[in-house]
Parts: C-alpha cells; sequence; structure tokens
C-alpha cells in the first residue's frame, strides 16, 4: 500500500481535532482514533510503493515505513500520557498533523519539494509552543519560532534548487557546493535548536507544552535531517570535493552541541529544560552525521534519527508523567518521588538505559560510527563516550528521588493503584434454595453491571498508575529501538528506490557527477561488503564504484 | 525579458514593500495578500487554472486568519527607515536577482521570478532582525519563505500541481501562525512581544559599579519625598 491512506488519515482526523477544540475530550478521542488508524495505515506502507499525484512521485521506503509505524505508536502513548497526566489543549491534533507533515516531507523523493512540506509541518507545532493563554510569553516564543522555521526552510529550499539541475562550469566550483552544504546543514541544526543556535528551542522548552516538545524538537526536525541526508548523499557526497571547511564546521556545531547540551542539562532544575537540553545534546550526532560526506554515514546516520526520536519521546512523556501526578516540574521540589511513584523510577532508570547505552548494543555502535566518520581521533573518542556523562543528569533525578518525600510529593498522586469504594454487599433474603439460587444469580448481574458503572471513575482515580504503565511502555519502546529490535537497523541501511537525480545529469562525458558515483538506486546499501578503507572516506579520490 | 512577468514580479515587490513599510495593520495585509497572491504567478510557463485558483484560495485564506487577529485599532511599528528606502532596496535587489539569473549556471526558471525574490528576501531582512512587534517579524518571516520559493522557481522551472499544494499548504500555516503568535500578543497587551527575562534583566539593579546618589536605584518600597525631583523631568 502506498504512502497516501496515512496522510489521508493524518490530515482529516487532525484537522477534525482542532476544528472541535473547544472539546477538549472529542478532540483528544479523534486524535487518539486518528493515531490508531496512521498505526495500522503505516504498517501496511509498501517499501517500494509509489504513486504520482499531480506530477510528484510519493515513494514508500522501509525507513519511511518505520518512522510511521514509530511515530504513530509514540504519538498514541504520549496523547494518552498527556490526557492522563495534564490534558494540554490542541496538542493532539498538532501531534496527529505534525506526523503526517513529516511523513509527506520523507515521502517525497525530491529534497527541493520535501524541505517545504517539512517546514509547513513545523509550523503546525507554533499552534501548541504559542497558546493564548499563556499571552505574554507565548508570544515572544512563538516569533521567535516561527522566525527559526523561516530562516532554516529559506535556507534548505535554495540551497536544493541550487544543485538541483544541471551545473554546467558551476560544476566545477566547489565554493558553491560549499555553500549549498554549509547553508542546508546550518539549516538542519536550526531546526534541531542545536548549539549554538538552540536559544529559541530553549524558549521553547520553557513555553510549550512538555508532551509536544518531542513533535517539535525531535520528530519534526529528524524528517527535516533525514531529507538533508538524502540530499547530502544525491549532491554533494558523490561530487568528492574539498569542503574541509564545511564539513569542519558542521561537525563543529554537532560536538559542541552534544558536549554542552549534557552540561546544561545537567545544570537545570527544570524537568523540561532537561529534556530540552539532552534532545539539543543528541541532536548532536545528528548533526554530525551530515559531516560525513560518505556512503559509510547513510546507516548510522538514519539509525540514530530512529534511536533519538523515540528515546528522547520517553523521557519527555516520563516528565509529563511527573508533571502531572505530582503538579510541578522543578527538582528541587520532587524529594522522593521515586518512594511515590516507584514505577516511574523503573521507567526512568530503562530510559537511561537506553538513552546511553552499552558497548555491543546499537546506539553505542552508532554513536561511534558517526563520531569516528565525522571527527578527528581523539576529539571522535571524546564526543562518543560524552554520552556517558549523561549518567550524572539520570543519576541526580533518581537520587532526589530517593530522599524523604517533600510536601509537594506527599500531595501527589503516587503511582499506586486504588479502587473506588465497592457497593456494600447485599444481603440474602430468599428462603428456598431456588428463591436463593434466582437472588444468587441477581445480585452477580448487578454486581457486574456495579463494576462497569465504576471503571470511569476508577480511570480517574487511577490516573497516575496509567500515565506511569504507559510511560514504562514507551520506555520498554524506546530500549528496544536502541537495541537495534524492529529491524531499525535494516531499515536505515535500505536505499529508497526512487532517488532525485543529482546536478551533474546532463553534464558532460567524463565529467565526475552525482549520477556517476552514487549507489544503485535498486539495490540496499552493500552492509556484509565493508567499505575499501577502514578510513573515512578520502575526498580527493572517486567512489569505489567510479574504480 | 518577458513584460507581463516583470510587471507581476514588480507588483509583487510592491506589495512586499507595502508590508513592511506600512503602520496600519490593514495595509500590510493587503500588500502581503498581492505578495501571496501575485508570487506564484511569476513563472514560466503558467501553473495550471487549478493550481492558480488553489494558491488564491490559499492566499485569501492566510490573510484572513490575518484580518481576524488583526481586529480593531491596532498600528505596527512600520519601517524606521522610510518607505522610499525599502523601495529602492527591493529594486536593487530585484536587478541582482535579475542579473544574476541561475547563480552560475543556466536557470531553468523565469528570471524575473529570481528577481522578485531576491527583492523579497532584502526586504525581508530588515523586519526580521530589528522588528519589533509580531506582525513585523512575522511579515518578514513569511516574505523571506516566499522569497526562497521563488528563487526556486527561477533556478528549477515551474512547480507541478504536488508542489504548488505544498506551497498552498504552507501558505495557510504561516498565515495561521502569524495569525496566532498575534492574538497571544494582543491579549497581553499589543503586538509587541514581552521578553519576560530580559525585564527582569532590566529591573536589575547595577552591581559592578559604585552605587552613587544619581545612578542608585529605588529602593524597594521607598516613596519619593513630597518635593523631590528626579534628574529628569
Amino acid at each position: 500500500m502506498t504512502v497516501v491512506p496515512f496522510l489521508v488519515i493524518a490530515a482529516v482526523a487532525g484537522t477534525l481535532s482542532l476544528l472541535v477544540r473547544d472539546r477538549r475530550g472529542w478532540s483528544t478521542l479523534i486524535a487518539l482514533a486518528g493515531l490508531v488508524l496512521m498505526t495500522a495505515a503505516a504498517a501496511a506502507i509498501g517499501s517500494a510503493a509509489t504513486i504520482t499525484i499531480g506530477g510528484t512521485v510519493l515513494a514508500g521506503s522501509e525507513w519511511l515505513r518505520l518512522y510511521a509505524l514509530l511515530g504513530s505508536l509514540v504519538g498514541f502513548l504520549l496523547v494518552a500520557i498527556d490526557v492522563s497526566a495534564v490534558h494540554e489543549p490542541d496538542v493532539p491534533g498538532v501531534v496527529v498533523l505534525g506526523l503526517g507533515a513529516a511523513v509527506l516531507a520523507l515521502a517525497i523523493p525530491d529534497p527541493g519539494v520535501a524541505v517545504v512540506a517539512a517546514t509547513a509541518g513545523g509550523l503546525a507545532g507554533i499552534l501548541v509552543a504559542a497558546p493564548i493563554e499563556a499571552a505574554a510569553r507565548a508570544a515572544f516564543v512563538g516569533i521567535r519560532e516561527l522566525r527559526a522555521l523561516a530562516v532554516a526552510g529559506s535556507l534548505a529550499i535554495v540551497a536544493t534548487a541550487w544543485l538541483a539541475r544541471p551545473l554546467d562550469d558551476l560544476a566545477g566550483a566547489p565554493a558553491a557546493f560549499g555553500l549549498a552544504y554549509l547553508a542546508f546543514g546550518i539549516a538542519v541544526a536550526v531546526r534541531f535548536g542545536a548549539i549554538p543556535f538552540h536559544l529559541w528551542a530553549a524558549r521553547v522548552a520553557d513555553a510549550a507544552p512538555g508532551v509536544a516538545l518531542p513533535l517539535l524538537m525531535a520528530w519534526g526536525p529528524a524528517a527535516f535531517a533525514a531529507v538533508a541526508l538524502t540530499w547530502i548523499d544525491q549532491s554533494v557526497a558523490p561530487l568528492v570535493l574539498p569542503l574541509g571547511t564545511e564539513r569542519g564546521l558542521i561537525a563543529a556545531i554537532g560536538a559542541v552541541s552534544v558536549v554542552l547540551g549534557i552540561v546544561a542539562a545537567w545544570i537545570q532544575d527544570d524537568l523540561e529544560h532537561i529534556v530540552g537540553y539532552t534532545i539539543a545534546a543528541d541532536a548532536g550526532f545528528a548533526v554530525l552525521s551530515l559531516a560525513v560526506l560518505s556512503p559509510e554515514a547513510w546507516e548510522p546516520g538514519r539509525t540514530w534519527l530512529l534511536i533519538f526520536v523515540v528515546g528522547r519521546s520517553a523521557f519527555a512523556a516520563w516528565a509529563v508523567a511527573i508533571h502531572g501526578g505530582f503538579g510541578t516540574r522543578r527538582l528541587p521540589q520532587l524529594g522522593g518521588w521515586v518512594r511515590r511513584a516507584p514505577l516511574l523510577g523503573l521507567a526512568l532508570v530503562v530510559i537511561a538505559s537506553a538513552a546511553i547505552g552499552w558497548p555491543g548494543l546499537t546506539i553505542w555502535e552508532t554513536r561511534v560510527s558517526i563520531a569516528t566518520l565525522a571527527l578527528p581521533d581523539p576529539l571522535a573518542a571524546l564526543v562518543a563516550i560524552a554520552p556517558l556523562a549523561s549518567m550524572a543528569i539520570y543519576g541526580r533525578i533518581l537520587w532526589i528521588g530517593l530522599q524523604a518525600p517533600s510536601p509537594v510529593v506527599l500531595e501527589g498522586r503516587g503511582d499506586r493503584p486504588g479502587w473506588p469504594t465497592s457497593v456494600p454487599r447485599r444481603p440474602m433474603v430468599g428462603l428456598g434454595a431456588v428463591e436463593r439460587g434466582f437472588e444468587r444469580a441477581a445480585h452477580a448481574a448487578t454486581g457486574a453491571l456495579d463494576v462497569i458503572w465504576v471503571l470511569p471513575t476508577a480511570a480517574r482515580q487511577n490516573r497516575m498508575p496509567l500515565a506511569s504503565a504507559a510511560v514504562l511502555a514507551l520506555a520498554a519502546l524506546a530500549l528496544a529501538v536502541s537495541g537495534g529490535g524492529l529491524g531499525v537497523p535494516e531499515a536505515a541501511r535500505a536505499v529508497p528506490a526512487i532517488t532525485q537525480p543529482g546536478p551533474a545529469e546532463g553534464s558532460e562525458p567524463g565529467q565526475l557527477g552525482p549520477g556517476d558515483g552514487a549507489r544503485p538506486s535498486d539495490e540496499p546499501f552493500p552492509s556484509d561488503e565493508p567499505f575499501p578503507s577502514d578510513e573515512p572516506f578520502p575526498s580527493d579520490e572517486p567512489f569505489p564504484s567510479e574504480g | 525579458m518577458n513584460p507581463a512577468l516583470a510587471a507581476l514580479a514588480a507588483v509583487t515587490i510592491g506589495g512586499a514593500v507595502l508590508a513592511v513599510a506600512a503602520r496600519d495593520v490593514r495595509s500590510a495585509v493587503v500588500g502581503l495578500l498581492v505578495v501571496l497572491v501575485g508570487a506564484p504567478l511569476i513563472a514560466d510557463p503558467w501553473p495550471t487554472p487549478l493550481s492558480i485558483l488553489v494558491r488564491i484560495a490559499a492566499a485569501l485564506l492566510a490573510t484572513r486568519f490575518l484580518v481576524i487577529a488583526l481586529r480593531g485599532d491596532l498600528a505596527g511599528t512600520g519601517t524606521r527607515i522610510g518607505w522610499p528606502t525599502e523601495v529602492l532596496i527591493g529594486a536593487a535587489a530585484g536587478l541582482v536577482g535579475y542579473g544574476s539569473h541561475g547563480l552560475g549556471a543556466v536557470g531553468l526558471g523565469a528570471a524575473e521570478a529570481q528577481a522578485a525574490g531576491f527583492g523579497l528576501a532584502a526586504l525581508a531582512i530588515a523586519p526580521l532582525i530589528t522588528g519589533r512587534d509580531v506582525l513585523r517579524i512575522g511579515i518578514g518571516a513569511i516574505l523571506l519563505l516566499v522569497a526562497a520559493s521563488l528563487v526556486r522557481s527561477g533556478l528549477d522551472g515551474p512547480l507541478t500541481d504536488a508542489e504548488q499544494l505544498i506551497g498552498a499548504m504552507l501558505t495557510i500555516g504561516l498565515g495561521g501562525a502569524v495569525a496566532v503568535i498575534s492574538i497571544a500578543a494582543r491579549s497581553a497587551g499589543g503586538l509587541e512581544p514581552i521578553d519576560l527575562k530580559a525585564l527582569e534583566r532590566g529591573r536589575r539593579t547595577p552591581d559592578a559599579h559604585r552605587a552613587s546618589g544619581s545612578r542608585r536605584a529605588p529602593e524597594a518600597g521607598r516613596t519619593r519625598e513630597p518635593g523631590r525631583t528626579g534628574r529628569r523631568p
């Protein structure tokens, strides 16, 4: 099946959910139903299914299928946790629409059109980043986000347009390719809020609902980064140009973001700020993968994007559940939270394991691959092991949770399940055996009805345990993806069936161009055949396919 | 040069000048409508009738969002350098864009599209960097993205119907986003966004300089003595 049903469901459900935003319950219900249908539609997307609509091809791929499937699942759990914890307005509809726009961007093989779709999808996030209720702060945060989106989108649109045609004499000018490459790299860094472009993202993390953070700062920008990876693979990398300065700049942004993001997260007291800065830190590896102009970056880069979005979503969901349960996001007020919410404590341990990993785990190997390919040796090792410092972040949160419970935590809900007070047992008044038999049957039937009637009350009373269970499920999903489960590496390795021709199409015979050096599009990247050299791809030598 | 396309490009740049220069928000929105309707038409060959209808509908919807958000007596900050300067900036950038059509290689689209794109981009810079109110910054963001789309059209050739549809989505999203932000800003009292942290920083008493009589910040709760005046009226 093509990607069209997924897109139609997302468009209809997201729009309907926002149209009935005044009735929050219905709005959420429509979004949840839409996410269930989107999950089913995503599972049915064929990796080679293509369709042409209005002159533009929409192509499926294994990675796109996994992105859509994981996005729908994670979106469903995030909305469910939001309903159980804080129930923010507009978030469900925005999650559905944002996810639909991201999948549309990934389905378009032409990067020039895909970045327009990715930018349009990012605009949906402004609805929740600038909530009207928090007016003064909202306008400031919203306009900053809009400015960042516009700058990133414009840079990417012009960069892709510049190299998407036969370039004649310009093909021999590395500066043109370097400028376009640098522009797209910076656009991705701006969209992620990577340091030093993090100011707008920090304010969004402060103002936007916690449950929307994964969409605003991870899922949407990840689609943008995936488009950038494809574009670099098709239009820049095969030309084998000396772009050392540009690569160095992009690698520096990525490395600085990884290290300083972790430091910034460590010193924060607000949980959403911590989530925001860990996203910026992990996004640094996505930016680093753009600094590698060799086919070796294809698999780890796309693997990292999936691991990153699911892992950060789980952490954001955990923060939302804590906020909903105890009414605060400030760590100093959350002393003893583990004692009141042991399930969430367990979930945090799983999330930390999924985020940090260990040697041999897919997430660890992916980070090492990206850092080694993008950076010189001592720096690569430093950046590759930098996430170990995240243990201090998670350890600090856990340590505070094991202290004596604070008054705020004692007044909070806690995640121990409860049950509403039951109806008193009815006395047996029948005299004969038959009469008592009928009476027992009647009591059993009314007792069952009592249980059914009490279910909504029980759900309201157990909001925190339900949210904790959903967070634990999301954490388990994050650990599975970090471990390479669900076929993530295989999906990341596969090359889309349809690729866009690069700028060298139509160039002179013998002139080096992307079309010449690109991998064959109809066969997956040969992961079992190692790259001829263990070193990063040498910039002064042609691709292996050219001999 | 195609005279019709050149005229369209000139009108589009004129609309952008009106959008960034006008203090009256209605005039600014009209200028934006001219840009959003005119920009997709600067293409050779022209888009299909259906595409044109979709783009016009999207432009009307986007500006309708803005009109809803900006009802009442409102005034933006407008340009600080005057509209003649904005006209000159737009025209000069447009000429540069026309002269550099293709950016070093053969452009597959209309040179007039790239000219209009350069003009709009130049006009968007000042609002984006120095804009004080959300409408002005929002107009800058819209102009920048429209400019990028025009440059793309000039370099790569006309857009397909599906690309026009995605462009329409972007237009509607931009209008809606600026409208939402404007409503939020108006709820707080005006179109100027408030940076609470900056305000807090502004209130902070100086601690790096010796406190002197003329510079000392007033202490909390302290009232001015009768008959005592400050240094400034």
